[in-house]
């Protein structure tokens, strides 16, 4: 034992931000598939979907929610970076690594960063865009799509939908007890059939509903 | 069958001379029915270039001295078929481990110090008894533990691994393998306090990221994935709760 | 030379496989300070690929049930042909199952008895007693009365290794890996330990120590076809050999398995035998029991290679254009064991053979596997003709095997010979007061380093060092092989004296420089080929046959003539070993007949 790690440290630390990254995931995983779903009652029609918001809104759960999504997010970013190589040298070593063995996992591991970062910023945009519009309904929704935001979500909802799915595969794998090849069907199944439910929303939004302001 | 020509492309280089920056040496070999990279090297040295280094010792898996980067992917070059390869084949020694020349790489000192520092022995405070008979043990106690043990200390898990690739002070699956070994093990009275202050850290357990290029890689097919998750659960149990 | 390149220790140990950690950890836990050398980092020494498992007489298993030291030790002598000393085989029978217990206790994960009815692969039934269970179980092996042979799985000699190397790295003994012996330092009287050369560097050391251990395996890629490592050269055999007064004892007693794998000579273990498998040959007839009506595929190992190579030469071989082999079957066995017990074959014939032995037929032959010969000691370990040297293992010849060794007995060898020379070594250094002889390793190490100058300055047209020993190889596996008559020995002797005159005008196609292999091949090859010289000349020499030495124009055991032990020595200078011979052994058991093998069979059918 080291004099600096023995009396400068919690012992218990690592152990705290491994859990932290496992528990900040997966309700960040739950949030975003609960979400898509919300969003995708678009399909039974304007009246349906902005139920969910009104329900959401009355029991306060989207003011607390969204707060608290944020923070989870920033958590998330802090604990499951910490696992990004600080310097450029290991950065490239990395890099180098994974076109040479050129093995799956490892490569989503790469696109986890890629997008992690992305999602960031993306999700910033979301927010914002969100929350200078309120309140959620179909018709303000509709309006942001065909406006400027289509190409925009298209590549939000991949990218979004990608991190998600790979993150809680990554979580049984770590945690879990099922062999990862059968963790990884399951999971590719829900991330494509959310990503679908996803698109179809956006579709339905640019081209199906009348765009309108707040009513 | 057609016999095919292998352009065998393999890294050189000589600590002993430094001035001599690293490079890629090609050779040709006339390919023989179930070759293997044993004697395609063997056939290179004794032929064409018998000061090329790399290391064989039992040519039958068993002994894991033979580990190296077989296009790219860490592989034991005794039991690489050359059918199973395209024709040009790039050989590189193992990441992370210190080179010695050529292909060879001291697994053995890494190893030596992974064993001291995970204190990989049975710890007990009985002695040995002469007289006695031995202690019983459940058959399905002992599979269980052979089953970790089979473990060859090759370090194609730790090659392949991105953590080790960046951090030298992680112990690799091999290590955390080596604890779960000795966690299932009655004989060690080592509490899980004990092994959490050995790998309950970044060093440890909680360095691995779960790409499991260890368990795609393993020549012996351990199964990595679940011995690391089995390892990950209870360090955590212990971080969080205390330990037993 | 400087003093940087001298380490001082109490005992040197030469070799990290499983007699020489064994007996480093034995000397270490009297208080010495142990120095190990090795080839390759410990666990990589070839006692791990010892798949089999270990001889001792704990009996727990229902078909080992009543086993003991004694019945151990009519086997081990029967086997030996009445060539071991049964002195030695009576200590060794006694110790190990103490020997195992030990091992257990420091981790070892035998496999346990599990209580209940069980069908073997003949049809019979037995029953594993509830008393009994998780005690260390058994299983059956050639050669012996009762299932004694304990095993984990299917890496006994793995597990026990990494269980071994456990017990060496806790007690913080030095081990020096990748470092060769290259020569011994001594006066003529005493040993005071070994010159060495770093593989990694290629430079020289000396090691000074009161006692010297040498347990370095054995010779078998001195024959071209072996299941032996590649690091398996003989080497510290050959610098024993070299001091002139240490002799090698029985060298022409060379064991072959029955069941290499064809062609690659991957040992298949007899465990595959042990747990039921059948011999076939081309027409799938399983023609042991022709041969051996009681023992069959479970005869002694020097006996059924014999039957094998008979029945080949009648013409029941399987044809291929890399050579003749006949069949091992295990098919029977089922899927479900042989994943489990016998996973090592099943994963051997996949890798190397394309083979899947739950549903395919299995390519054997035999091939060389060990050697019963070595470094002559007495029953405590210490070497003839040198104070301070010692020899445990396959490199010594304790004299626990004769003629013939069976399965299961070297491992244990490994471990209850390294018990016991580790406890002798330790008195002897106790009594023993450390001496520096500066002169004497300055002239050693200069000798060597002559040795490495002489052929890195070499012109380059001399001797290729591979070629030479393509022709060693060849000239041991075609006339030194199973079967042995007087006019190929004599050729094989001519043909070795003149490759070891050829081997003194070696000359280098690389720089070797640093760490170099083909230096390193070809500072060994006149030490190999003079332990090829000592097999060859002793088996020419030895007028009768006995366990594995199998003379064609003399097949009978001769116990008037022969009851004896060839000692090699080898004067500097000399073009061939002097021989001398030495008693048996005999205390308990009077020569007689093993049961099984060739005169066993002609005394029945005479009756």
């Amino acid at each position: 034992m080291l004099l600096q790690k023995l009396i400068g440290r919690n012992q218990r630390l690592d152990a705290y931000l491994d859990v932290a990254e496992f528990l900040s995931g997966l309700f960040l995983v739950g949030f975003l598939w609960t979400h898509m779903l919300f969003v995708a009652t678009i399909i039974f029609g304007t009246k349906i979907f902005n139920k969910v918001p009104a329900i959401l809104d009355a029991t306060y759960i989207s003011y607390v929610g969204i707060f608290m999504v944020i923070i989870v997010i920033l958590l998330h970013m802090l604990v499951a970076g910490r696992k990004i190589p600080a310097n450029l040298q290991d950065q490239l070593i990395i890099w180098r690594h994974a076109r040479r063995l050129s093995q799956k996992d490892t490569w989503t591991w790469v696109f986890q960063v890629v997008t992690g970062i992305s999602i960031l910023i993306l999700a910033s945009i979301h927010i914002w865009a969100i929350l200078s519009g309120w309140p959620i309904n179909a018709q303000i929704s509709a309006g942001r799509v065909q406006e400027t935001f289509f190409w925009f979500y298209m590549l939000f909802l991949v990218v979004c939908e990608y991190h998600a799915g790979i993150g809680i595969y990554r979580i049984a794998v770590k945690w879990g007890w099922i062999h990862r090849q059968k963790v990884g069907k399951v999971l590719t199944v829900i991330t494509c059939s959310i990503v679908i439910l996803g698109l179809a929303a956006l579709l339905i939004f640019r081209f199906v509903i009348k765009a309108g302001g707040a009513p | 069958m057609i016999r095919r020509t292998l352009t065998i492309e393999v890294f050189r280089f000589n600590p002993q001379t430094p001035d001599i920056k690293p490079y890629m040496e090609t050779y040709t070999v006339k390919e023989v029915p179930n070759m293997t990279l044993f004697v395609a090297l063997n056939t290179i040295r004794e032929e064409q270039d018998p000061s090329l280094m790399f290391d064989f010792v039992c040519r039958a898996a068993i002994c894991g001295s033979c580990a190296m980067l077989v296009n790219g992917r860490p592989r034991l070059a005794c039991k690489t078929l050359t059918k199973t390869l395209p024709s040009h084949i790039k050989l590189l020694p193992l990441p992370v481990f210190k080179l010695i020349g050529d292909l060879s790489v001291d697994t053995g000192t890494w190893f030596r110090h992974l064993n001291l520092k995970t204190q990989a022995w049975i710890h007990t405070d009985k002695t040995f008894d002469p007289k006695a008979i031995e202690e019983r043990m459940d058959n399905e106690t002992a599979l269980k533990i052979y089953e970790a043990e089979r473990c060859i200390e090759c370090g194609c898990c730790v090659a392949g691994c991105a953590t080790a690739n960046i951090r030298d002070d992680f112990l690799g699956a091999a290590g955390l393998n080596k604890i779960a070994r000795f966690m299932v093990d009655p004989r060690d009275k080592r509490s899980d306090q004990n092994f959490f202050e050995v790998i309950g850290t970044d060093e440890g357990v909680f360095g691995c990221m779960g790409l499991m290029a260890c368990d795609d890689n393993c020549p012996q097919e351990l199964p990595l994935q679940m011995q690391l998750a089995f390892v990950r659960r209870r360090m955590a149990m212990t971080g969080i709760f205390g330990g037993k | 030379m400087s003093l940087f390149n001298i380490h001082l220790t109490d005992v040197l140990v030469i070799g990290a496989g499983l007699a020489g950690e064994r007996a480093a950890v034995e000397a270490a836990s009297f208080g010495c300070d142990v120095t190990i050398l090795s080839l390759v980092p410990p666990r990589r020494s070839h006692s791990t690929a010892a798949q089999g498992g270990m001889q001792a007489s704990l009996g727990n298993c229902a078909k080992g049930l009543g086993d003991n030291p004694d019945i151990h030790f009519e086997d081990t002598v029967k086997g030996s042909d009445w060539g071991c000393e049964q002195d030695v085989a009576r200590l060794f029978v006694n110790v190990a199952p103490i020997a195992i217990r030990q091992l257990a206790f420091w981790g070892v994960p035998w496999n346990r008895v599990v209580a209940g009815k069980r069908k073997l692969p003949d049809g019979s039934i037995i029953e594993e007693l509830k008393e009994k269970e998780g005690l260390i179980t058994a299983r059956a092996f050639g050669g012996t009365a009762k299932w004694r042979t304990c095993y984990t799985s299917d890496g006994t000699g793995h597990s026990v290794q990494y269980t071994m190397d456990s017990i060496v790295v806790k007690l913080g003994v030095t081990v020096h890996d990748r470092i060769e012996a290259m020569a011994l330092i001594h006066d003529g009287e005493r040993c005071y330990g070994a010159v060495a050369r770093d593989l990694r560097t290629g430079e020289l050391r000396a090691y000074v120590s009161k006692a010297t251990v040498i347990a370095t395996g054995g010779y078998g890629r001195i024959y071209g076809i072996s299941t032996n490592a590649v690091i398996n050269e003989g080497t510290g055999m050959a610098i024993a050999q070299d001091t002139g007064v240490v002799p090698l004892g029985n060298m022409e007693a060379v064991q072959f398995h029955p069941t290499g794998l064809f062609p690659v000579w991957i040992l298949i273990t007899e465990g595959a035998r042990g747990d039921g498998g059948y011999l076939l040959d081309k027409n799938e007839h399983r023609f042991m029991p022709d041969y051996e009506p009681v023992k069959k595929e479970l005869a002694s190992r020097d006996v059924v290679s014999r039957c094998m190579i008979q029945h080949m030469r009648k013409g029941f071989g399987v044809e291929t254009d890399m050579g003749t082999h006949l069949w091992l079957d295990i098919r029977h066995l089922g899927a479900k064991h042989i994943h489990t017990n016998l996973r090592e074959i099943d994963n051997i014939c996949k890798n190397f053979a394309g083979i899947d032995p739950v549903k395919e037929l299995i390519p054997v032959r035999p091939t060389q596997h060990y050697s019963m010969g070595g470094i002559r000691t007495n029953i405590d370990g210490h070497a003839y003709g040198l104070k301070g040297l010692f020899a445990a293992g396959e490199a010594s010849c304790w004299d626990l095997h004769g003629f013939n060794r069976l399965g299961g007995n070297s491992l244990a060898e490994t471990i209850v010979m390294g018990l016991i020379v580790g406890e002798k070594v330790a008195e002897y250094t106790e009594g023993t007061e450390f001496v520096l002889p500066q002169r004497l390793v300055q002239d050693h190490m200069k000798k060597q380093q002559e040795r490495i100058d002489k052929l890195i300055k070499a012109s380059n047209n001399g001797e290729n060092v591979y070629e030479l020993r393509r022709k060693m190889e060849e000239t041991l596996m075609e006339k030194v092989g199973i079967f042995r008559n007087g006019k190929d020995l004599e050729e094989a002797v001519h043909t070795l004296q003149d490759l070891l005159k050829r081997s003194q005008n070696i000359s280098l196609r690389s720089s070797g420089k640093g760490a170099n292999p083909e230096l390193a091949s070809a500072l060994r090859l006149p030490g190999m080929i003079r332990l090829a010289l000592s097999i060859a000349y002793g088996a020419l020499m030895r007028t009768e046959s006995r366990g594995s030495h199998a003379r064609e124009d003399y097949p009978q055991r001769d116990d008037v003539n022969w009851l004896k032990r060839t000692l090699a020595t080898w004067p500097e200078g000399n073009e061939l070993p002097e021989l001398s011979y030495e008693p048996v052994t005999i205390t308990e058991l009077p020569p007689g007949d093993r049961g099984y093998g060739e005169a066993s069979q002609s005394g029945k059918s005479k009756e």
